[in-house]
């Protein structure tokens, strides 16, 4: 399934006093089974271009194309897209709403009007690919759930519509690290296994480092960088300029860099970064 | 998806005109005494003199006068069956019938009832609503505040009340976001708010209102919690970082004031009303 | 150092006498030092939320007791001179901030301690000025990042002069600048002015920064010390679902490859030189 935005703009408020363009003439392609991830300081735009590809928005300037069906096509069926393109926002309390885990996941199935069979059959397979246990969890009342597993049940109620796309919104902000890193890796594994075209929001790069293979800038409503992850990164003093916080990692490589290091600019994890650094070491130590 | 646009009651649009600059109390006494006596008016004259009026307000405010009506687009279809209701319904021995469908008969009475509140209803709202967007909620607060406290001594707690409106009135877009987020969140999932008619739409929104509430009240309990961290215990010892003063333009305003309340209890007194 | 805070077998229970009875904290004994930096970390649910809100008086001790400058929380007469001793700062900016205007924020709380006109001004002048705030006193909270609206609460509280201002994960919803920022604000309160700061959080790389930790688990402390001696008890991290600093990570590695790096390295700027030492020694 692939996306495809074509010279769009939008504000907000239009036609009030208190319009405001956010995004300008955005033009961008998305493949099927990349994994994109979307980065930019706070108001950049990023939720509001996101929001387009689930028909949230529909264009008034310029168009997007899902699948290539025009999301403004007045015959689009923009329920069908919104299974589709699955999309999981910050806040799992607003996109929970049944009481209870099972109910709320089974919703989109049954809203779709399949049988409570296979509703159910859904529901098992989309907990199982979360890592919520089925047995304990199914019953459970939404509201007590753990902050990390109120976020998997909502990407568990996304997944039973069997999207092709999944978009990531800012889904680890308040967890803890071990919450943010169980979440994390339900992400990999879905798209590693399933081949879900994932977008994953974030204004962390520390996150964004290690999960995307394509990265798209953003800043005050324009595209300004969109490359494979270490070529965005090679270019760390814009990313800096526009207010966004490199990884540390990337920051000490960088000084250990300047101060006569052997080492590549665009460094991205722990493990490698260690691996770089050793490296480097015993060959200063094998030149003596 | 933007539920925020079309609200423009509560909503301040900042300026430098001789209405922004105004003190607030003035604009609160100006705008209750224009709320009286529209309330008292039942003649068209009436309703064109202050038609006039608070059209040249609105000039001199610079408010572009669309926008502030624009919170009325919601409301029409309401007014409209308001209108049908009286046409048909309000009836008066001897007056003119119109016309007669079926058991009911359209009268002079019932045309002239439907403009009345039609015409009230539409005045009310442009009168708050331009107060409110000439005024910001701060400066509302302090003005009602400053105006309410005589009646602390007949023991009402006119502090508490302003306090309650102050975070009421900070709360009405926050909560008017999360709202247009839970919509969105439930429409990803496939929730069809944006197709139907008006009666599937309402059902629809109803479930939204469950988390929005449970939000509202969670952000409430917070709120509670950090104003007690804050040492807040009621209106009683607080003292206030701003205080009002009248000056020169609020003068002016009382005179423009007196000379339109003049006129029209004139025209309310001496004038044949509609009805 | 003299003691801020001192607590004794602290235990708490939530819905305290029913049969949903939660043991949120369960005989904590821990003290906070008078202008230190305090950092409390630990998983969701562990009970630092619950700890800090007993610092000054949300919540009354269920057994134990808690001391501030001497003052029992547990006695209500106590509770107007603590509040005026601590400060508080909560996660969701959204909900502390009471008025539409910023600086009409930032002066809620002076305005509730009575106190006259002019200082009102003044102390809200100085708390914009010390967190740099003073281009959007006049703008609406709505108008400001998140980032932005956590630094009026912290100026909100800072206008009420406490000895000591309490953070309760302050960063946990801000971008990766906003967290920054908050905590340099918070380490510029301590050292310029001398305000003792307790930091709760997840980010390991803002613990790194604190004079001392405290790491809970299960609604007590499991340790406590200086970040530098806590991240080299690496099992003991692990079982308390916490990360280690990125520095730190690194140094352990290259040590594990046999090189020279002392033990305890946490910061990145240490690392950093500890590294260019090896450098030249090679």
């Amino acid at each position: 399934m692939s996306i495809e935005v074509i010279n769009l703009s939008h504000s907000y408020k239009a036609g009030t006093p208190f319009e405001k363009q956010v995004l300008f003439d955005i033009n961008l392609s998305i493949g099927e089974g990349e994994f994109v991830g979307i980065i930019g300081p706070t108001m950049s735009g990023k939720t509001t271009l996101a929001q387009h590809f689930n028909a949230l928005y529909i264009p008034r300037r310029g168009k997007v194309l899902i699948d290539g069906l025009d999301t403004r096509d007045k015959q689009a069926d923009l329920v069908t897209i919104r299974h589709r393109v699955g999309y999981v926002f910050q806040n799992p309390d607003y996109q929970l709403f049944a009481p209870t885990v099972g109910e709320d996941i089974a919703f989109g199935p049954l809203n779709q009007k399949l049988s409570r069979q296979e509703a159910e059959r859904r529901v098992h397979e989309a907990m199982a690919q979360v890592g919520l246990d089925y047995k304990t969890l199914y019953n459970r009342d939404i509201f007590a759930l753990s902050g990390g597993q109120k976020r998997r049940a909502a990407i568990a109620g996304v997944l039973t519509c069997r999207p092709k796309v999944l978009v990531l919104d800012d889904i680890t902000a308040g967890l803890d690290p071990r919450g943010r890193e169980e979440i994390l890796a339900v992400i990999r594994d879905l798209h590693h296994h399933q081949n879900i075209t994932t977008i994953f929001i974030s204004n962390s790069m520390d996150e964004i480092a290690t999960m995307a293979d394509r990265i798209i800038v953003m800043d005050r409503g324009r595209i300004i960088m969109d490359g494979l992850t270490r070529q965005v990164f090679a270019r760390f003093k814009e990313l800096q300029a526009i207010g966004l916080e490199l990884p540390e990692v990337t920051v000490l490589v960088n000084k250990l860099r300047s101060a006569g290091f052997n080492l590549p600019a665009e460094v991205l994890d722990v493990r490698e970064a260690l691996s770089l650094i050793t490296a480097a070491l015993k060959e200063m130590e094998a030149n003596r | 998806m933007e539920l925020t646009k079309n609200i423009t009651l509560g909503v301040y649009l900042p300026g430098k005109s001789f209405i922004h600059n105004l003190d607030p109390r003035t604009k609160i006494i100006a705008a209750t005494i224009i709320i009286i006596l529209l309330l008292l008016s039942r003649s068209y004259a009436a309703f064109a003199v202050s038609a006039l009026f608070i059209g040249s307000l609105m000039v001199l405010s610079g408010i572009p006068t669309g926008y502030a009506l624009r919170g009325l687009k919601p409301m029409l279809p309401v007014l409209v069956i308001m209108w049908i209701f009286q046409l048909f319904l309000f009836k008066e021995p001897g007056a003119t019938i119109y016309f007669h469908w079926w058991i009911f008969e359209a009268t002079e009475a019932g045309l002239h009832m439907g403009n009345l509140i039609i015409l009230r209803v539409l005045f009310l709202f442009t009168v708050t609503t331009f107060l409110t967007l000439t005024t910001s909620v701060v400066s509302l607060t302090d003005g009602l505040e400053s105006l309410l406290k005589p009646l602390r001594m007949i023991g009402l707690p006119s502090q508490e009340l302003v306090m309650t409106l102050v975070i009421a009135l900070r709360f009405v877009l926050i909560l008017a976001e999360e709202l247009e987020k839970i919509i969105k969140a439930q429409m990803a999932r496939g929730v069809a708010f944006d197709r139907g008619n008006f009666i599937q739409k309402t059902r629809k929104i109803f479930p939204v209102f469950l988390p929005l509430f449970i939000g509202a009240f969670k952000r409430a309990e917070e709120l509670i919690v950090a104003m007690d961290a804050r040492s807040y215990t009621g209106g009683r010892g607080r003292t206030k970082m701003k205080t009002l003063h009248m000056g020169r333009v609020d003068l002016t305003a009382a005179a423009g004031m007196t000379a339109y309340s003049g006129l029209l209890i004139y025209i309310i007194i001496f004038t044949k009303p509609m009805i | 150092m003299e003691k801020l805070i001192e607590t004794t077998n602290l235990t708490y229970f939530y819905r305290s006498g029913t049969k949903d009875e939660v043991k949120a904290l369960d005989k904590v004994n821990m003290n906070v030092f008078q202008g230190e930096i305090l950092a409390i970390t630990g998983q969701n649910g562990s009970g630092k939320s619950t700890l800090a809100r007993h610092f000054n008086a949300l919540l009354a001790p269920g057994h134990g007791d808690i001391l501030v400058k001497g003052l029992s929380t547990g006695n209500k007469d106590n509770i107007p001179e603590i509040r005026k001793v601590i400060g508080m700062v909560f996660q969701n900016p959204d909900n502390q901030l009471v008025s539409s205007i910023v600086e009409e924020d930032i002066a809620f709380g002076p305005e509730n301690l009575g106190l006259p006109q002019a200082e009102i001004i003044e102390r809200v002048d100085w708390a914009l000025h010390t967190l740099n705030l003073e281009d959007l006193r006049n703008e609406p909270p709505h108008n400001l990042s998140e980032g932005q609206k956590q630094q009026v609460a912290i100026a909100g509280v800072l206008a009420m002069k406490p000895e000591c201002i309490v953070l309760d994960e302050p960063t946990a919803h801000l971008d990766p600048r906003g967290r920054r920022e908050v905590l340099e604000s918070a380490i510029r309160l301590n050292r310029e002015e001398g305000i003792t700061i307790v930091l709760l959080t997840h980010f390991m790389n803002e613990v790194v920064h604190c004079d001392r930790m405290i790491v809970m688990e299960n609604g007590s402390v499991k340790m406590e010390g200086s970040p530098g001696v806590i991240f080299r008890k690496s099992e003991e991290i692990k079982t308390a679902g916490l990360d280690f600093p990125v520095a730190s990570q690194i140094a352990e590695g290259l040590r594990r490859e046999g090189f020279n790096i002392e033990p305890g390295i946490i910061k990145t700027e240490e690392l950093l030189e500890s590294l260019c030492q090896l450098k030249s020694s090679i």
